[in-house]
């Protein structure tokens, strides 16, 4: 067995996971990057604190057995501790769900917004563990006529997407948002996206989305 | 004396068409509309183009069945990851040993010696999943020998700055006009400014990374799928990298999450996937991590722009000098130059690039114009306000273009300037808060590729495809081809099942510079019209009556011999069904198009907080095709211009060496808090016959346009992007005291 980090960190705090997939630590990175004055002096870029830390998680070693219930049906997948609810579910299911995306993989975008217990959280920034014996709610998993969600049939209608990639993200913190509050106002659902980001520029079309689902509610009430 | 009989009729012609009669082909002459121009049908007569169509694979995108490239999952496939190198530049030795011994590792290696830039991969791993990969890259042991960068302007230029290329780290300037015209045409000048105009280099942010997925085991062939805006551009290179010819690979593009010009062949991303999948006979996954997407994958070109302008007592600018630096990095970095747009009756100008060890520049939407733009739209303002006369005026007097002209007036209105305060002189920095106006105009040249090649198929059970081997990078480019084709074939937009991003299918050329709407769009309807043909003879020979007197509608076919189906009409043909393939029609491509901007501010005066309360933008695009998606685009440009305008900048610490903006923690771009009331119009003035790509000209004047705004509200003038609170602040301030 060789040395490896052992990253259960990962998901919590984004810096430690950033500074140790630079295959560098902060630390020593900084002690020997003196700017241009350090230009010429060899030194060893090593993986200590990554070491130290393998050490200190021996006890995490191998595999878990992880059963959440994913959109209505019992999963059950074997991951290490330090497994991502999102890599969970794109990568380990036997069936890969990829429908949430991976984009920044340390919680700035929104892109892999799901619903744990039906709270909105970033699975890039959740351990799988986190999520045994909660349901898991994913963008696959949303139903309703025609097999669209109210809040994807409206997205449909107002254009609320372009390239898509963001796409799965705000559906999951509109629908999150609307099923707290069917009625939910402008600034409500902005709010609720303010954690999504999207390069095209979907945006307005996401919110006339949104206020869409929102009328429906008032009038149904 | 046959050919004096030969019949002649206004917009017909006759075209050759293979029959099939008693089981033989038959080839024989039929008349149809004349293909040289097949026309659209008028607007006022179309069911679908023109309208608001909700695009055919919106579902697929909202439950997450749309495919990507990173969603690809293959049996035994392997994952493969890089290093960066964390030096502006450096001596790299790794020993990749301790990596091929960790657990499920299975490939690792140094991939240069010495680094050219900030953030070069120096290696890559792969392994059996992306925790054992990222596993894999730590257990690498690498030894940097850092070495002299130069990563900003000073460093680069100093007097024994380490070279980054070999003629020097300034390239040979290009200037053109006449020094002494100029000269003289400034002494007739009633007002002239002189000033300096700055612009960060800004990303792409695709939220789909480069990245490649190979599926090759050995053997012959090998399928690639790649998130790439040139599905048949990619082909070459993999099958180089796999040591296969290139008819042996498939490109698979089925979505692809963003592009704006980054990523126009495999990339390096690509290479290393098949090389890897080339020795390892496995399926390979390489997505490129958000680190490599900021510092690995190309950016917009910053520039330095000193500008000396002049205009006389009515407005016309009749001098310009210009001296413009390139910042691309590695690369050349690309400027539209100055004057931009707007007629200056003598010019001067000068670029060079400064080279940089950083990430090289590449296309980026609308390359080098935003950045010609700002500066230009900033000086037009700046002589406006000189001579104390309305900013929409004096652009009119500058502008040859009618178009220009009539958008202005358009939206002008439409942001209520004709109501606003400080139309000649912008407002104060006394008082809490100031809102202003301002504006930028743009245009695009367009046109399209004559390489197109767009098959449609009808089956005898009422099937219908199209199908070419482009791609979509979100415009839309599958709606408007299903929509074409349902529109000529009077079917419903569900009708027509739209298929691309396959190398197999016809010919498509790369989505770069808007052309893929006016390359495919015509390719798409020149099918649509020849498949229209070869039913409308079908059905002639069932009622006895000359095809141009058949009417295919929703209904079906009518003809003065009675009706068929669209399913009895379909069963007429052979059991293979027919099949035509488009090919570009010059008539139907419009090359430029006109663009306007309006933006209305509100700064903070205590803050400096620049918020963007409304833009508008008015954008001619020729025939329009899908009114939703087009509006889409437009917000969208407005949108990354606003991000451009307040947010985006790439830094880099140049003395530690070390990059300071690569992941979206540190790199903003605009938010849901950011998004304005944004109007975007079609501008239904432009009658032409023609389809354009709007892409990119939406994307250009916006930046101006907010800096105008800002100096419209409370006469602060910001000429370096991105408009920070603390610029906006020191600026106030520096009014304030003056």
């Amino acid at each position: 067995m060789t040395d490896r980090s052992r990253d259960v960190a990962r998901g919590g705090e984004p810096a430690e996971v950033r500074d140790g997939s630079a295959g560098l630590s902060r630390r020593a990175f900084l002690k020997g990057a003196g700017g241009v004055a350090a230009a010429g002096s060899v030194f060893r870029a090593e993986v200590e604190a990554g070491r130290a830390q393998a050490e200190a998680d021996a006890g995490l070693e191998g595999t878990v057995t992880v059963e959440f219930v994913l959109n209505g049906t019992p999963e059950r997948v074997k991951v290490e501790p330090r497994t991502t609810l999102l890599s969970a579910l794109r990568h380990h299911l036997a069936r890969p769900a990829t429908g949430t995306k991976e984009v920044c993989d340390q919680g700035n975008c929104g892109a892999c917004t799901v619903l744990v217990d039906d709270e909105p959280v970033y699975a890039c920034m959740t351990l799988a563990v986190k999520a045994a014996g909660k349901r898991v709610r994913t963008v696959e998993g949303l139903t309703g006529t025609d097999g669209l969600s109210a809040v994807q049939a409206e997205m449909w209608a107002a254009d609320g997407m372009q390239c898509g990639y963001c796409t799965p993200g705000f559906v999951m913190s509109l629908t999150a948002c609307l099923e707290k509050n069917p009625e939910a106002g402008p600034e409500e659902l902005r709010a609720a996206c303010s954690g999504n980001l999207c390069r095209c520029g979907t945006y307005t079309q996401v919110f006339e989305a949104g206020l869409a689902v929102a009328r429906a509610g008032r009038k149904s009430r | 004396m046959s050919f004096m009989q030969e019949e002649k009729r206004p917009g017909k012609k006759k075209i050759k068409t293979t029959r099939v009669v008693n089981g033989l082909d038959v080839e024989e002459e039929v008349w149809v509309d004349d293909l040289e121009a097949p026309l659209f049908k008028p607007r006022e007569e179309c069911r679908l183009l023109g309208t608001r169509m909700k695009r055919v694979d919106g579902p697929a995108k909202l439950t997450g069945a749309a495919e990507y490239t990173s969603d690809v999952r293959l049996e035994g496939m392997l994952y493969a990851k890089v290093l960066l190198c964390p030096f502006g530049r450096a001596k790299v030795k790794i020993d990749a040993a301790p990596a091929l011994a960790s657990k499920g590792c299975v490939h690792a290696r140094q991939l240069v010696d010495e680094t050219k830039y900030l953030g070069q991969p120096v290696a890559v791993v792969a392994a059996a999943t992306p925790e054992l990969a990222e596993d894999a890259l730590r257990a690498l042991v690498v030894e940097y020998e850092p070495l002299p960068w130069v990563l900003d302007r000073g460093q680069a230029l100093a007097e024994g700055a380490p070279e980054v290329r070999s003629r020097g780290n300034l390239g040979r300037p290009t200037e053109d006009g006449d020094a002494g015209e100029v000269e003289a045409a400034f002494a007739q000048c009633a007002v002239v400014v002189e000033q300096e105009y700055s612009v960060p280099v800004q990303h792409h942010v695709c939220l789909e990374t480069h990245g490649t997925v190979v599926d090759y085991r050995g053997g012959e062939d090998a399928i690639v799928y790649c998130s790439t805006q040139s599905t048949h551009g990619i082909v070459g290179d993999a099958a180089e990298s796999l040591g296969l010819r290139k008819a042996q690979v498939r490109g698979i593009v089925q979505h692809m999450g963003g592009g704006f010009g980054s990523k126009f062949g495999l990339e390096r991303a690509g290479t290393l996937a098949c090389e890897i999948s080339r020795e390892q006979k496995r399926p390979v996954h390489l997505m490129w991590n958000r680190e490599a997407e900021f510092l690995t994958s190309g950016n917009r070109t910053g520039a330095w722009q000193r500008v000396k302008a002049g205009a006389n007592k009515d407005g016309r600018m009749l001098a310009m000098s210009s001296d413009v630096e390139r910042y691309g990095g590695i690369g050349g970095g690309s400027h539209a130059g100055l004057p931009y747009l707007y007629s200056v009756e003598k010019s001067l100008r000068k670029h060079a690039s400064v080279y940089m060890h950083l990430d090289t520049n590449c296309a980026m939407r609308a390359p080098g114009h935003p950045q010609a733009s700002f500066a230009m739209e900033s000086v037009v303002d700046e002589l406006a306000a000189g001579l104390g006369m309305d900013a929409v005026e004096f652009r009119k007097r500058n502008l040859n273009s009618p178009a220009h002209l009539r958008q202005l007036d358009r939206v002008a209105e439409l942001i209520g300037w004709n109501e606003h305060p400080n139309r000649t002189a912008p407002g104060s920095v006394d008082g809490f808060e100031a809102v202003g106006i301002g504006f930028g105009c743009s245009r695009w040249g367009v046109g399209g590729s004559p390489v197109c090649q767009v098959d449609v198929r009808v089956m005898n059970d009422g099937s219908v495809t199209a199908e070419v081997g482009s791609q979509d990078l979100g415009t839309g480019t599958r709606t408007y081809l299903a929509a074409i084709v349902a529109e000529e074939l009077g079917r419903p937009l569900d009708g027509v099942q739209a298929r691309l991003g396959d190398s197999r299918m016809g010919n498509a050329n790369g989505s770069g510079g808007s052309t893929t709407t006016p390359s495919l769009a015509p390719a798409v309807q020149d099918a649509a019209r020849q498949m229209r043909g070869v039913l409308s003879v079908a059905a002639a020979e069932h009622f006895g009556c000359a095809p141009e007197e058949v009417v295919l509608d929703p209904d079906g076919a009518r003809a003065p011999g009675g009706k068929l189906t669209w399913l009895e009409l379909c069963a007429l043909l052979p059991p293979e069904g027919a099949s035509v393939r488009g090919t570009w029609q010059s008539d139907l491509a419009v090359s430029g198009v006109a663009c306007t901007q309006a933006a209305r501010v509100r700064v903070d005066l205590l803050t400096g907080r620049v918020k963007v309360e409304k833009m508008v933008c008015l954008q001619e695009c020729g025939r329009p095709l899908n009114r939703l998606a087009l509006e889409s685009q437009i917000r969208g440009a407005m949108t990354q211009a606003l991000s451009y305008a307040l947010l985006e900048e790439r830094r880099v610490d140049p003395q530690l060496g070390i990059a300071l903006s690569a992941d979206l923690e540190t790199y903003k771009i605009a938010g849901s808090l950011e998004i304005p009331e944004f109007v975007a119009l079609v501008d239904d003035d432009d009658l032409r016959e023609g389809v354009a790509g709007v892409g990119e000209p939406p994307v250009i004047p916006g930046a101006g346009a907010i800096a105008n705004a800002v100096f419209n509200a409370c006469g602060v003038r910001l000429r370096h992007l991105p408009l920070t609170p603390d610029k906006v602040l020191n600026a106030i301030e520096e009014r304030k005291s003056s």
